[in-house]
């Protein structure tokens, strides 16, 4: 296998990967850039009309909803799932009764599609038919009764919640085998030292998972931008668009209103929103990671 | 070293392979194809169609087809290309840009003139003057979607819209049935007592649902959208004009009633019509596409109505909604091929022919074209209700106005409506959003 270490045939055998790559991913964004700067119905020849559709953007008052709404969902997400998600993790890997069933629990909405969380969630949060105010009307507590989709301000944090509720159990198995890399020696070192569970976590555990926790966040940053199935399950980014994300309303956009141009500018920008903030995110950690080691 | 030079060459072997799977993976059908057969020879017609499952979501239009597959067996064959009309939107343009779209296709109504300035349709013109009964038949229909390039577009199906309702729930709440010269005024009234009833007045659903707003057509039409929209497409006039404004303002009225369900929302036109379905609602705005599962669920209760006449506007009130619906287009490409043109021809005069618009009427559609002697049965209880509405003899525009504007104005158009029906919009505010929509589309 020695040919196989050469750097010609490595560049080679990547090839397929990169012309994959370049096709599939690259390519489309390059299109999709392009035509954010043109007039297109989808039909006929696309106009260019410079940075018209960026102008109209950000004039839009419903791309600072969307904006404002997946945003809403981003923070919500991020701070919820990075550390709920950690610390079940972290309860899962002790040898407790039942754990095995409880992974399998957590885990088990995140093999259900997402089309079909969204319609088990409308049966929930429903105004008319949802089994919360259905109980609350039950137990006489009508005044806690919401529109928890389909009014215009709860809807982005129940989306939060029910994306929340899905990722969960995927993200504490990515955590869990974080955990299992650990080397049970240092665990045991840091008991017999004396640590509390807490210093155990504080100084061990969470420096020695930085990049399971790198991975999980920047998976948190890129699913939050894709969030899409479930609101079009919940609310169809209505009432009016006050539901919308900035990935649905771009659909909504190119797709219902045929307004190819402007729906690829909010795509643009989407993309260079997720690619800010995962950079953003990455450099803060390896600044941080710099520090613990200069230490 | 043989051994090395065999891994290498595998490995070429190997990437070649990958990448030219890939880039034929990638590339389109290309230019004009020869007609494909079928295994007993017959020319296949390929007609692309907005429904998943055209035997039960298009039976008429399936029974149509199978009919003339059966009388041509061996000849031509038609064969559909299915997908959900968002899917099926998509997919045809993808098609159009790649020269691949089949030979038929139905097309959105709002895309449809898009279609023909991009010259990826055939002109019918020649059709209808080889077959003057065909265009005698049409009555007038086809005019909807003529343009400088001809006659782009046939209609599909002749669309008749208005308000379903329920005389049971109506007779239970003591409510009068509504009738040609019901008022605005009274309509309002009528919603308040059905409400009071315990039922929902009128049934409907935003929720990925826009496009069901077929009742309102009935009111804009009647707020002189027909005498007026060419000059708002043109510049001379705006959408937040006096009339429009007055036609929203009765929509927010319907609101302030309490006319609809209180999660239309989260509901979608089939959840909507299901409470109707129920007799959980009293009335149902939509068209004789609905009408077999009403005679199934509903039977000789169901009563159809045009809408209220409104007093504040000078535009006519005696306006039905007989419109055709969106069209069905022959792709440019066939004019190439005498075999397959003369077999798009064949099938477009038996989809406009007597025959089926028999089969039309038994499946509780209105054909595009009218026929004497051919009628519902006694037993198409929601056909028949319509067809006596359309005794009155009042005109019809000669297009629903939400066909009338191009795809971002008429999603801007679905957007505002349902925006007053659920108090997000004030009437201005929404008909500035329209406007707003149609400066940005041109």
């Amino acid at each position: 296998m020695h040919w196989l270490s050469k750097k010609k045939y490595k560049i080679g055998l990547m090839i397929p990967t990169l012309l994959v790559y370049s096709v599939f991913i690259m390519l489309p964004i390059v299109i999709a850039v392009r035509y954010s700067f043109t007039k297109y119905s989808g039909i006929g020849q696309a106009r260019f009309t410079g940075l018209k559709n960026y102008v109209r953007l950000f004039q839009d008052k419903i791309f600072w909803i969307s904006l404002k709404n997946t945003m809403v969902m981003f923070v919500l997400a991020f701070v919820l799932l990075l550390t709920l998600s950690f610390l079940i993790a972290l309860l899962l890997n002790k040898r407790l009764k039942a754990v095995d069933f409880s992974k399998a629990l957590i885990f088990s909405p995140a093999i259900i599609a997402p089309i079909i969380v969204g319609i088990i969630w409308v049966y929930i949060l429903d105004p008319n038919i949802g089994i919360i105010n259905n109980i609350l009307d039950a137990i006489g507590a009508e005044g806690l009764k919401a529109k928890w989709i389909g009014g215009d301000k709860l809807s982005p944090y129940s989306i939060a919640v029910i994306y929340f509720w899905q990722q969960l159990g995927y993200l504490v198995t990515i955590f869990i085998a974080g955990l299992k890399m650990i080397p049970g020696d240092v665990l045991e070192a840091v008991k017999i030292d004396g640590a509390s569970a807490v210093q155990e976590v504080r100084y061990v555990i969470i420096p020695m998972m930085r990049t399971t926790i790198s991975t999980v966040a920047v998976l948190i940053i890129t699913g939050v931008f894709k969030i899409f199935e479930i609101v079009q399950q919940t609310t169809g980014g209505g009432p009016n668009h006050l539901s919308e994300t900035l990935v649905t309303y771009s659909y909504s956009m190119t797709f219902s209103s045929s307004d190819y141009g402007y729906g690829m500018s909010l795509a643009t920008v989407t993309f260079l929103l997720s690619l800010l903030i995962t950079a953003v995110y990455t450099v803060l950690t390896k600044e941080r990671e710099g520090e613990s080691y200069g230490k | 070293m043989r051994n090395k030079k065999l891994k290498m060459f595998l490995s070429a072997v190997m990437v070649s392979a990958m990448t030219l799977g890939m880039l034929t993976g990638c590339s389109g059908d290309g230019g004009a194809k020869e007609a494909e057969k079928d295994d007993s020879g017959a020319t296949v017609i390929k007609f692309g169609i907005h429904v998943a499952n055209p035997a039960e979501q298009e039976a008429v239009t399936n029974n149509i087809v199978e009919a003339f597959n059966k009388a041509n067996e061996g000849k031509y064959k038609v064969e559909f290309e299915a997908a959900d009309t968002e899917t099926h939107s998509k997919n045809m343009k993808l098609k159009a840009e790649d020269g691949s779209l089949p030979q038929i296709f139905w097309i959105e109504g709002s895309e449809a003139s898009e279609y023909s300035e991009a010259g990826v349709l055939m002109d019918l013109t020649d059709f209808l003057t080889e077959n003057a009964d065909i265009k005698e038949a049409l009555g007038g229909m086809e005019a909807a979607f003529k343009d400088d390039n001809g006659q782009f577009g046939l209609p599909y199906q002749c669309n008749v819209q208005g308000i379903f309702y329920n005389k049971e729930i109506f007779d239970n709440a003591k409510v009068e049935y509504p009738t040609d010269d019901t008022t605005y005024e009274e309509f309002v009234e009528m919603i308040k007592k059905l409400k009071d009833s315990g039922v929902t007045p009128l049934s409907i659903g935003s929720k990925n649902s826009a496009f069901a707003m077929w009742e309102f057509n009935e009111f804009l039409a009647r707020y002189g959208w027909e005498g007026n929209i060419d000059n708002i497409i043109s510049g001379k006039d705006k959408f937040n004009n006096k009339e429009l404004l007055a036609c929203f303002e009765k929509l927010e009225g319907l609101k302030d009633a309490a006319a609809f369900p209180e999660n239309m929302a989260t509901i979608e036109y089939f959840d909507a019509k299901q409470l109707f379905n129920e007799g959980k609602a009293a009335m149902f705005g939509t068209g004789q596409w609905d009408c077999a599962e009403f005679d199934k669920n509903i039977g000789d209760k169901i009563g159809f109505w045009w809408g209220p006449k409104f007093t504040d506007t000078q535009s006519s009130q005696e306006i039905v909604m007989k419109v055709p619906s969106a069209p069905i287009g022959v792709s440019a490409a066939v004019a190439d091929d005498e075999k397959l043109k003369e077999g798009v021809y064949e099938f477009l005069k038996f989809y406009y022919g007597e025959d089926a618009a028999k089969l039309s009427y038994e499946g509780s559609i209105f054909p595009a074209t009218s026929y004497e002697g051919i009628a519902a049965s006694d037993s198409q209880y929601s056909m028949n209700t319509m067809i006596e509405a359309l005794g009155n003899g009042w005109a019809s525009p000669q297009a629903a106005p939400d066909l009338t504007v191009s795809s971002a104005v008429q999603e801007s158009l679905y957007d505002a409506i349902f925006g007053v029906l659920q108090g997000t919009y004030k009437p201005a505010e929404a008909l500035d959003k329209i406007d707003a929509a149609l400066a940005n589309s041109q």
